[in-house]
């Protein structure tokens, strides 16, 4: 279980000011350290009673840290990376780093919005006639280089976390088994678990009869609305709704979508099925294939004789990514959007080219993001694992999910479940790795810094366009509020009422 | 043969292992422990033992069709979860109704032997050579497995019941009888998973060694033989395959009791094969080596799964392929073997 | 009907053909004459996309060259799997079957240990056709060509080579072609090797159009199964020719009309029908014709 945790010496921050230094003019970081220094007391303020209260129960036991992420089986290459942003995260909680950010009131960037140096209104109209990718001095907020503080404790509360990660081997039975386990015997605090739907569904009814708090860190339909769980993976409204936005924007309106037959193909089939209207295009052709099919020539024939303007591809798993040199080699040049493929399974990495030039996806984290600060990241998540073949967007999650729980319990000051569901539900926002993101209270998802890649015929990614906050707005418009009123269920699109609306007034 | 002595002397008959007092007694007393173990084990350990024992009936039922019958098959996990949904179905859109989730188990396990009778009727009655039934039976799996994958849409409900497709069908409730729930870290749900497993043990040592029994294993042993001394071998051989996937049934009803939840992959390739590793490592011919073997390798997954998981499947397929190569009865019977000629050449 | 929409649905079909074929052949070779079912094959193919994909990548060899090395390398593995399990299982079909399973297992999980979850594909060599708006994969064309020269290939070495009678004379009556001088464990073993080198070339052929992974064996061996059902085993060749072209003809227009899914469901459904009438598979159909006209011209 240890063959991967190499020394981890060598590239822990050193100062948070001399960090800071690299991001942008004096002038910003003056007003940027300000910010720093409240956000600094602030957590010691909130923190200061924590620690005597973890001290007077002699809080020298360790904080049990439940595991479960698929480290053989089907998911195993999905599975490994999660578990690595896990350990990478425990690792620096332990050595004494926090997230920077805090509590800052829902529904906004609050105190802790980095402001950048020269303010935005003289800019805009130069970036407005230029074109093109924003610079970075046009943005509203830059971002320092540092994501990392000193937390003032080693571990949490003055506890160490102690990570408990048994193998689950992409089986939903023992994730059933190994989630029982946890709870009842190791008798853990916390429990991350699942990349596919189907295991969380496996074991959320086991989280909400034990009462365990959960997290859930991984891209999926959507819908989750559990008073006990927490969802730090992207949802259908940050990525499914912006790149339709650009792919009907850059390539025309007619939409044709091939999905993988099971709930996530399903589910995303839908919102394409009811944003479209909305946003002035059609879905001419659409099909489901089976999770088995690797043989893909009807399909292609089918997409060749509709010729739409581009393809709206949710295909999944091993069997799925043979479309993309089968539909190469057929000569299908269509462009392609999705909101799985290359953030997830690397498959840009994984084919040779030019199986998937022109694939546009919408990603909560790649490794390729080029700021300053995703290189630190980088760089120090390969410290660790130094053999890693790609750092996907779940692994990201998992790293910020860790993050964000070490941040709650010091907040609620103590490892109470329920006290720390409330502490989460404070309106949390943290400065990950791949931007700014905040925990929404009422719906227990992370709104997410979202970016759209392009995939050229070299397999090189490039960065098209950003939306730095998008909020989960979908089960929240639907009337979940968990903050208020508890609820354990999931909600599917067929649920929405307005989504049969719109597709009506087009009909 | 008349009346309990009857009974007793046909449970001891010869179509097992473990005969004589000596056994008797064992048995006796790890039955007894098993069912006094509440007092002391934790509610993790009981919740463990019940998902082990969860898979005996499926296991002791697939001995009967293969050891007994010799109709190898690889169907025990499509009735399983078929028995599995059914039950979620029904007990589901009953849950208002008290008594629903009693109505939903004999649903669940009659709608499986329909299944599967009809299913015989079309493989027995054409009186196919012996290697298509277990191809044809791993293709019942895929499609089992395909259609309820697909079933992820608001369209497929059943009531207001959700397929729910890949993901699976969540909220199954627990089987409950008037105030006592048999719910996943339940002592009830463990001592009904122990009576479950005792009983269809000892129920199918009664069978094997009744006439029918005798009859089962002529078939095995000659078909036409069997034909000319009048039986009907087609109706035979659909009823001992009825019956295994009844097992099997009872066994997917428990699960879902265990979980409140199942889904497709619970009838897959890999899963249809787990009831065929269990039978031939322990032994295909003896229920108590089936029964042990199935135990133990539950267990051993889960263990194996705790650390080092990745070799988890190796050694599965490493187990099989030994046991056929040096121990074709099975582990379990062959010990049983080595261990008599030992004693009988001791003096 | 328009001619360019035929031209599509034609290509189709042979693309649906070809890869039913040469997954199937080797496993109905092996079941016509040794009567033991290899739930094996599909990782041996996949050892042959594997030992193609390396080969390409490592050691620099054109493609044609890693096929053939596949083909060799994985005939010389089955022959290793024939003296070591499979010899003893002649008269125990079900016993075949489980082992095979086992090794099945062993296979596909030692690959992912071994070497990891996924290797780099070849590239698939870009020919393209074109013809009216419709493009066709100039490679999927060549593979339609490949397996319509195994089965000439194997139908020669069938009937028209001195192995080829021996092999049969083994098939109808192995007692009697023992007693006649004939080596039946060496025709068993050439057999054996023969079925796994096929599948050696199967996984070679179609290493560029899929994904290198230690599972994808199954995406091949449930048609496999189907093909083989419906085939039957009386005689593998022309059971294998016409179980797939009965198969692609009801899978290619299904799935160009209603999707993949129906596709799979029309092929499983048929299997069914078949074997409830044809318990023999159509090879085991075609045999009793055969006998009946035989009978028929005699009296």
């Amino acid at each position: 279980m240890t063959t991967d945790e190499k020394k981890f010496d060598v590239c822990v921050p050193t100062d948070a000011a001399d960090a800071s230094g690299t991001g942008g003019s004096s002038a910003g970081l003056t007003r940027r350290d300000l910010i720093k220094a409240a956000a600094v007391t602030g957590a010691g303020v909130l923190a200061a009673p924590a620690l005597l209260r973890a001290q007077a129960a002699g809080g020298a036991a360790s904080i049990k840290f439940g595991l479960l992420e698929d480290r053989s089986g089907n998911f195993a290459i999905f599975g490994l990376n999660k578990w690595h942003g896990t350990q990478l995260a425990i690792k620096e909680i332990n050595d004494g780093w926090t997230l920077d950010g805090g509590v800052q009131g829902p529904g906004g960037p609050g105190v802790h919005a980095k402001v950048a140096a020269k303010p935005p209104t003289t800019n805009i109209k130069a970036t407005v006639d230029n074109g093109g990718a924003p610079a970075r001095d046009d943005t509203v907020w830059t971002e320092p280089a540092e994501y990392l503080l000193k937390s003032g404790d080693k571990g949490v509360l003055g506890r160490q976390i102690e990570l408990l990660a048994p193998d689950p081997q992409s089986d939903n039975t023992q994730f059933q088994t190994l989630a029982r386990r946890l709870i009842l015997d190791d008798k853990v605090d916390v429990i991350m678990a699942g990349f596919a739907s189907a295991e969380r569904e496996a074991i959320r009814p086991i989280m909400d009869q034990n009462k365990m708090l959960y997290f859930y860190n991984n891209q999926y339909e959507g819908g989750v609305a559990d008073k006990n769980t927490f969802c730090t993976g992207a949802v259908p409204e940050q990525q499914i709704v912006p790149v339709m936005q650009y792919m009907i924007k850059n390539f025309g309106p007619r939409i044709y979508t091939l999905a993988a037959d099971y709930n996530f193909g399903q589910l995303s089939a839908a919102w394409t099925r009811a944003m479209a209207p909305l946003l002035n295009a059609e879905v001419i052709g659409e099909e489901f294939i089976p999770l088995s099919v690797s043989q893909f020539s009807s399909s292609i024939a089918k997409i060749q004789e509709a010729k739409p303007s581009w393809l709206m591809m949710y295909i999944t798993g091993q069997n799925h990514s043979n479309f993309y040199p089968q539909a190469n080699a057929a000569g299908l040049k269509f462009p392609m959007g999705s909101s799985i493929n290359i953030a997830q399974g690397y498959e840009h990495r994984r084919f040779a080219p030019p199986a998937l030039n022109r694939f546009h996806v919408t990603a909560s984290y790649m490794e390729e993001i080029p700021t300053p600060r995703n290189k630190l990241f980088v760089k120090r998540w390969r410290a660790m694992f130094a053999d890693e073949p790609y750092l996907a967007m779940e692994g990201h999650s998992a790293y910020v999910a860790t993050h964000l729980y070490a941040k709650a319990v010091r907040l609620a000051g103590t490892t109470d479940k329920a006290t720390v569901v409330k502490a989460l539900e404070s309106g949390l926002g943290v400065e990950a790795p791949a931007g700014w993101v905040f925990m929404d209270p009422a719906t227990h998802h992370l709104s997410q810094y979202i970016r759209l890649a392009r995939c050229d015929e070299k397999h090189n990614i490039t960065f098209m366009t950003e939306w730095p906050h998008i909020e989960p707005w979908w089960t929240r418009r639907l009337g979940v509020n968990l903050a208020r009123t508890a609820e354990y269920k999931q909600y599917i699109p067929d649920e929405d009422p307005f989504f049969k609306m719109f597709q009506k007034k087009k009909g | 043969m008349r009346g309990p002595l009857g009974i007793f002397s046909r449970v001891g008959g010869r179509q097992d292992l473990g005969r004589g007092a000596a056994f008797w007694v064992a048995f006796a007393i790890v039955a007894l422990g098993l069912v006094a173990f509440p007092l002391f084990g934790s509610a993790f350990y009981l919740s463990n033992l019940a998902n082990f024992f969860v898979y005996v009936p499926m296991g002791l039922g697939l001995c009967l069709l293969w050891g007994y019958g010799g109709i190898l098959s690889f169907g025990q996990a499509s009735f399983f979860g078929i028995s599995g949904y059914v039950y979620g179905i029904v007990a589901q859109n009953l849950s208002l109704t008290p008594g629903a989730s009693l109505l939903g188990v004999a649903a669940a396990i009659l709608a499986t032997v329909i299944v599967a009778a009809l299913f015989g009727y079309f493989v027995f009655y054409g009186q196919v050579s012996a290697w298509i039934i277990p191809l044809l039976t791993l293709v019942l799996s895929l499609i089992l497995e395909t259609f309820m994958a697909q079933t992820a849409g608001y369209q497929w409900r059943i009531g207001h019941v959700l397929l729910g497709g890949y993901n699976g069908m969540t909220g199954i409730p627990s089987i409950q009888v008037g105030p006592l729930e048999f719910g996943g870290a339940s002592i009830a749900l463990y001592l009904l998973t122990v009576i479950a497993m005792l009983l269809g043990y000892l129920g199918l040592r009664l069978l094997v060694n009744s006439h029918f029994g005798y009859v089962v294993v002529g078939v095995r042993d000659d078909v036409e033989r069997t034909r000319m001394l009048g039986y009907n071998v087609a109706r035979m051989q659909v009823t001992v395959f009825a019956l295994a996937a009844g097992l099997a049934g009872l066994s997917g009803v428990l699960y879902v009791s265990w979980g409140n939840y199942i889904n497709p992959s619970s009838m897959g390739l890999y899963a249809a094969t787990l009831p065929v590793i269990w039978t031939a490592v322990g032994g295909r011919s003896s229920l108590i080596a089936v029964t042990l073997s199935t135990v133990a390798l539950k267990w051993l997954a889960d263990s194996l799964a705790v650390r080092g998981g990745e070799y988890a499947f190796l050694i599965m397929g490493a187990l099989l392929l030994a046991t056929m190569l040096f121990f074709p009865a099975g582990i379990v019977v062959s010990l049983n073997r080595l261990w008599r000629r030992a004693r009988r050449q001791a003096p | 009907m328009n001619v360019p929409y035929i031209v599509s649905l034609a290509y189709q079909y042979a693309d649906n053909l070809a890869f039913l074929l040469l997954a199937a052949l080797g496993l109905m070779i092996i079941l016509g004459v040794i009567d033991v079912i290899n739930l094996a094959h599909g990782e041996l193919i996949m050892l042959g996309a594997y030992t193609t994909t390396l080969a390409y990548h490592r050691a620099h060899l054109p493609l044609p060259a890693c096929v053939l090395l596949s083909f060799i390398g994985v005939g010389a593995f089955g022959m290793l799997l024939e003296r070591t399990v499979i010899r003893r299982f002649y008269r125990d079909k079900l016993g075949a079957l489980v082992a095979t399973w086992g090794i099945s297992l062993l296979l596909s999980q030692g690959m992912l240990l071994f070497l990891g979850p996924s290797l780099i594909a070849v590239p698939l060599p870009e020919w393209t056709l074109s013809y009216a708006g419709y493009s066709f994969g100039g490679y999927r064309l060549l593979l339609f060509g490949a397996s319509i020269l195994v089965v000439l290939l194997a139908w020669w070495i069938f009937y028209r080579t001195k192995f080829g009678v021996r092999t049969r004379a083994t098939m109808q009556n192995p007692a009697m072609a023992q007693a006649l001088g004939v080596d039946t464990r060496r025709i068993y073993l050439y057999t054996f090797a023969a079925g796994s080198a096929l599948a050696g070339l199967t996984g070679g052929l179609y290493a560029p159009t899929t994904t290198i992974v230690p599972l994808m064996g199954t995406t091949f061996v449930d048609v496999a199964f189907i093909t083989v059902v419906v085939g039957g085993g009386a005689n593998p060749i022309l059971g294998a020719l016409t179980s797939s072209a009965l198969l692609a003809s009801i899978s290619a227009p299904l799935s160009s009309a209603f999707g993949t899914f129906l596709g799979r469901i029309g092929l499983l459904l048929t299997a069914l029908v078949i074997i409830r009438f044809l318990p023999r598979g159509l090879s085991g159909y075609f045999q009793d014709l055969q006998r009946r006209r035989m009978a028929g011209a005699r009296s």
